[in-house]
């Protein structure tokens, strides 16, 4: 038996990323149909993401609905902790991948009551990198940084501050510690992106916070009474 | 890597191919994917099937900006991206953000039934 073979060169031109950006598109449609303004919150781990999450529930739930998606490798600590403050919340285990994925956040949505969601918070798993890569679903990144962590972090991970909308400078209570310089992280945060919104705050002594707040609550009543899907 | 085996092998099943010779990527600059641990991954995902022993390719696309004020195309980088031309700050890539899988080369195998 004679064997031909024929070499071929096929091209291809497939986005590795598109099913994520599909399924993170629908993600956007169906929240966008139910008016719910989504925000992906990113970060170190220990940069302060859930507690100032915490404090932006107990400050805001009164006058918003607020439904919360909890990311983390394992266990359910963080859902427990927001639980505590009466809002809905669905934890999600990625069981070892660094990053939530958009049809991790379809699954979670799915389970959610959306009539009574005005604002979902989706708390990302700590990582300054991967989690950049992949979008959710969400209208807008907001990234946590904490003094402790240091001001050469935006250049160190100049994709995922890019991306972000918001950047919250958290710990500003232990800035005295540190060798933390806000001029080099405020000219490097514009360079990366010049209309990223700062906000500089402390939960351990309520510093901030306000101003966070009237952004939130801006954010989600333009939404509400935009007719245009953002 | 899941996405990238996944379309490779919908390729070799609608091309009949019996082994994949190349495998070329284009990456762009600002994709944030690193090389090294790109091609380590490849290669543990590639072994013991049609892809084994192929080539890796990875193409870099420059990042490339559009001035939105003036039109002026330009290369950025991270903390770089105010246009030459007109001095002011855009964030408007047009390329260097790709992440694909460009080409495909490998053999079909044709066998003919002839005996001798």
């Amino acid at each position: 038996m004679r064997e031909g073979k024929i070499m071929k060169q096929i091209e291809v031109m497939k986005d590795l990323l598109a099913d994520n950006k599909k399924l993170a598109k629908a993600n956007r449609e169906r929240l966008n149909s139910k008016v719910i303004f989504t925000i992906n919150l990113l970060g170190s781990p220990g940069a302060g993401k859930t507690t100032l999450l915490e404090r932006i529930i107990r400050q805001l739930k009164d006058e918003i609905q607020i439904a919360v998606i909890e990311g983390d490798l394992y266990t359910a600590n963080d859902a427990e902790r927001i639980e505590k403050e009466g809002v809905d919340v669905i934890q999600l285990n990625t069981k070892g991948i660094c990053h939530l994925e958009a049809n991790m956040i379809r699954e979670a949505v799915a389970k959610l009551n959306l009539n009574k969601v005005d604002l979902l918070v989706i708390e990302n798993v700590g990582n300054l990198v991967c989690t950049a890569s992949y979008q959710l679903g969400e209208d807008i990144k907001i990234t946590v940084l904490s003094v402790t962590e240091g001001s050469d972090k935006p250049i160190k991970y100049p994709l995922i501050f890019q991306n972000s909308e918001v950047v919250i400078l958290n710990k500003l209570d232990l800035l005295k510690h540190t060798d933390f310089s806000m001029v080099k992280f405020n000219r490097d945060i514009k360079a990366l992106r010049e209309d990223i919104k700062v906000f500089e705050v402390s939960c351990t002594i309520n510093q901030g916070i306000g101003e966070l707040i009237d952004y939130l609550k801006q954010q989600v009543a333009e939404r509400k009474f935009s007719n245009e899907p953002n | 890597m899941s996405q990238l085996f996944s379309i490779i092998d919908e390729y070799i099943i609608n091309h009949k191919l019996s082994k994949v010779s190349k495998v070329v990527l284009t990456i762009g600059e600002m994709t944030c994917v690193e090389d090294s641990t790109l091609e380590y991954t490849f290669r543990l995902f590639a072994r013991g099937t049609k892809v084994e022993d192929a080539e890796l390719i990875i193409k870099k696309i420059e990042a490339v900006s559009e001035c939105q004020y003036c039109g002026e195309r330009y290369k950025i980088n991270y903390t770089d991206k105010i246009c030459p031309t007109c001095k002011k700050y855009n964030n408007n890539l047009i390329s260097g953000d790709e992440l694909l899988l460009a080409r495909l080369e490998g053999e079909e195998s044709n066998s003919e039934g002839i005996e001798k």
